[in-house]
């Protein structure tokens, strides 16, 4: 039986934040070009430096939510296991591949401590 | 011939306590506008504080006294569609930003320039003499709304409704049965608002609904529908040059009349099916938002845009919404909308 997935809110690439050590490392923060809004659960973004607009399911919206710039990738991913029943490595597999596409589009920004 | 000819003659509107002053030489360019915005005429308007719009005839894009700087952005385009016998709203466009003005080149129909944060807008218009009222509104129009923009009241492609204090908008591409619904609405006493342009401001505590009441624009297929339209008579129905849908004014036909501020209650979003019998399908704000976006919002200056999506994130917290399965009961859609309404206190 697989273990249990956090539904991604984009589709997947390539994880670029490989391991625990990196993931320690990295703080997350929303760039200031983006203005988001949390209903029923579900998280609508819209970039304002190109216009195009998002939604985040559920988790991707607690994902979102935690991207506050004082939180690390281990942090959220010990968030999301606290939260869901899923495996440390799942969380932080579905975790690195949003915040990839996040950071891809332009919504999120990655900072090394 | 230079096209900045001194203006003529002055026109004075206002809008929700916006003053408008809308100034041309040319007959062609007036009468259009002057039809558009009939509930908002004025004789007189603080002119300190007014919007300027400044409209031009000009006979060839030479004529018109454009000099860009070189920090001109490209923002957005459409040119896959031909000038030459479209629709207005399918004419081919350049949007490009030029520090804080906003530059629309429509083709062969003109250049417009935008400047929001000062309120003022120019259009060059190319041959009006030969244009028809219809693409002259729409032009005005879209000049407006985005000077509107900057003053806090925000329109939203949909049509709206106002049934005994409480709002109703219907927003949506066409084809998707958003005037139709409307008409069943409003032959049931619902009182007009907009077919199309609505305007939504933030009164606060909620978000006022406002009507901007034009003439509502039919095709034949959405006539056949309504005895009333189909019995209507010719000098009520009227035919449109040069497009091809037929216009009507919502109080010539319907005794309800022109609706007033109201707070929006209900968000319809409807769909067309092939069923007997309409139904209505609960949807969650988000997604109702992320369907209220594509029909509102523009991103041409951000910070005018972030208080735009504020608005309407207020709007779809305050109302209900919607997704309407149109089916073929199109006269009896106000059973199925008016019991959701007597229900909001």
């Amino acid at each position: 039986m697989s273990e249990p997935s956090l539904p991604s809110a984009l589709p997947p690439i390539p994880p670029t934040i490989a391991d625990q050590a990196m993931g320690a490392r990295t703080v997350l923060r929303q760039s200031p070009d983006v203005q988001g809004t949390t209903m029923d659960g579900e998280t609508v973004l819209l970039d304002l430096s190109s216009g195009r607009y998002y939604t985040l399911n559920r988790v991707g919206s607690i994902i979102w939510e935690q991207c506050t710039g004082d939180k690390t990738i281990s942090d959220i991913q010990a968030i999301l296991c606290d939260r869901f029943d899923v495996a440390p490595e799942r969380a932080l597999d579905d975790l690195v591949t949003l915040v990839n596409d996040l950071t891809q589009e332009g919504l999120l920004q990655q900072e090394r401590r | 011939m230079p096209v900045a000819d001194p203006p003529k003659t002055e026109y004075l509107f206002s809008i929700y306590g916006t003053p408008v002053r809308y100034i041309t030489a040319s007959s062609h360019l007036a009468a259009p506008v002057e039809e558009l915005l009939r509930h908002f005429r004025r004789d007189a308007i603080e002119e300190t504080t007014s919007l300027d719009v400044q409209f031009y005839a000009a006979q060839d894009r030479s004529e018109i006294p454009l000099a860009l700087s070189h920090s001109v952005r490209h923002l957005v385009s459409r040119t896959d569609v031909a000038a030459e016998g479209g629709q207005k709203d399918d004419w081919p466009y350049v949007v490009s930003q030029d520090g804080g003005r906003l530059l629309i080149d429509f083709a062969d129909a003109g250049v417009f320039v935008i400047d929001g944060a000062s309120g003022r807008a120019e259009g060059y218009l190319l041959k009006p003499e030969r244009m028809s009222d219809n693409l002259i509104e729409y032009l005005f129009h879209l000049t407006l709304i985005e000077l509107l923009r900057h003053q806090r009241l925000y329109t939203i492609h949909a049509t709206a409704l106002e049934w005994q204090g409480r709002g109703v908008l219907i927003p949506g591409n066409s084809g998707r049965g958003k005037t139709t619904s409307f008409i069943s609405l409003l032959r049931a006493g619902y009182r007009y608002l907009s077919d199309d342009h609505p305007l939504i401001r933030d009164a606060g505590g909620h978000i006022e609904l406002l009507s901007f009441p034009i003439k509502i624009n039919v095709t034949d297929e959405t006539i056949a529908f309504f005895p009333e339209l189909r019995n209507a008579p010719e000098q009520v129905l009227q035919r449109q040059p040069g497009f091809h849908k037929r216009g009507f004014y919502a109080e010539e036909v319907y005794s309800a009349g022109i609706g007033t501020c109201c707070k929006p209650a209900l968000v319809l979003f409807p769909q067309v099916v092939d069923a007997p019998q309409s139904h209505l399908e609960r949807i969650s704000r988000s997604r109702a938002l992320e369907l209220v976006l594509p029909q509102a919002l523009l991103v041409y200056d951000q910070e005018v845009a972030r208080r735009e999506f504020q608005v309407l994130t207020k709007l779809v917290q305050q109302v209900d919404c919607y997704r309407l399965h149109f089916g073929r009961d199109i006269l009896d859609l106000p059973k199925l909308v008016t019991p959701l309404l007597e229900q909001v206190c």
